[in-house]
């Protein structure tokens, strides 16, 4: 036995996607639950990357680079979100932004 | 024993600073530690053969999405992001819970699973990670996910510019 087995991949998965959902909980900062959400969807391509070797294709390599895409698109709206907050409200805080009205 | 010592190393790496991501008082501090997960998770990729990954993870989270962030927290001021004091601290037992609940369900099903070979060597692997087994996965296969793609970065650019345009128009900033 000299390589790592698909399952300790999926282990560190399943452990970097619950400290990302504990993060995006307990956090009340709009910038901090973009952060956490940034390490569930990384939580998600490693188990990704993982079954592709496990089946040796290159279909999860590709699943993986669309969820970058949606991270990216997903930071830009969010943080263009966080500013507009911040310059109409001054006040950054997750329970604050209950209304949808600017 | 290689792949071993580096998964251990970059595992380890990845899970220490993805607990300072959420634990850390300051939004920069965060950031930088985010930082240090992708490129361990980026390290996780690579020795599993999946280079091109590794590669599209370090020049676009690390090096476009991070600074995204780090531009945002140096143009709203460390002041103005710290954490106010929850006044429903003690919900956060049932994130804990539910946080518990879904580890442990992960862990049974890992360990329950019937897949072969999920606990053994992996198999040895062609090239499945370099550029152009991706390139012809992507063009060959899933055409339609790889426009789907640029669509969605469309709509994501134009959506930020009108999120700003409306922000400066009714705000009070500038």
């Amino acid at each position: 036995m000299t390589g790592v087995p698909p399952s300790l991949y999926l282990g560190v998965s399943v452990a970097l996607f619950l400290l990302g959902l504990i993060g995006v909980m307990i956090r009340r900062n709009p910038l901090m639950l973009l952060l956490a959400v940034e390490l569930l969807l990384n939580a998600a391509n490693v188990a990704l990357v993982g079954f592709s070797r496990y089946w040796g294709n290159t279909d999860g390599h590709i699943f993986a680079l669309v969820v970058m895409v949606v991270a990216a698109a997903e930071v830009v709206v969010g943080l263009g979100l966080v500013v507009a907050v911040f310059r109409n409200r001054l006040r950054l805080d997750v329970d604050e932004m209950s209304t949808m009205k600017g | 024993m290689g792949e071993r010592i580096t998964f251990a190393v970059a595992a380890a790496a990845a899970l220490i600073s993805a607990g300072l991501v959420i634990t850390l008082k300051s939004a920069f501090r965060a950031a930088v530690s985010l930082i240090v997960t992708l490129i361990s998770v980026a390290v996780l990729f690579l020795i599993q053969s999946a280079q091109f990954v590794a590669a599209i993870q370090v020049i676009v989270y690390a090096g476009a999405i991070v600074v995204l962030f780090l531009f945002v927290i140096a143009y709203l001021g460390e002041r103005r992001v710290e954490e106010t004091v929850d006044p429903l601290g003690r919900m956060h037992v049932f994130g804990w819970l539910t946080a518990l609940g879904l580890g442990g369900f992960a862990a049974l099903a890992i360990a329950n699973s019937r897949l072969p070979g999920l606990r053994d060597d992996p198999r040895k692997v062609g090239n499945i990670g370099g550029p152009e087994a991706i390139g012809q996965t992507f063009l060959n296969h899933q055409l339609v996910a790889f426009e789907a793609t640029s669509l969605v970065l469309l709509v994501a650019a134009v959506g930020a510019v009108v999120l700003a345009k409306r922000a400066g128009g009714a705000g009070v900033g500038r």
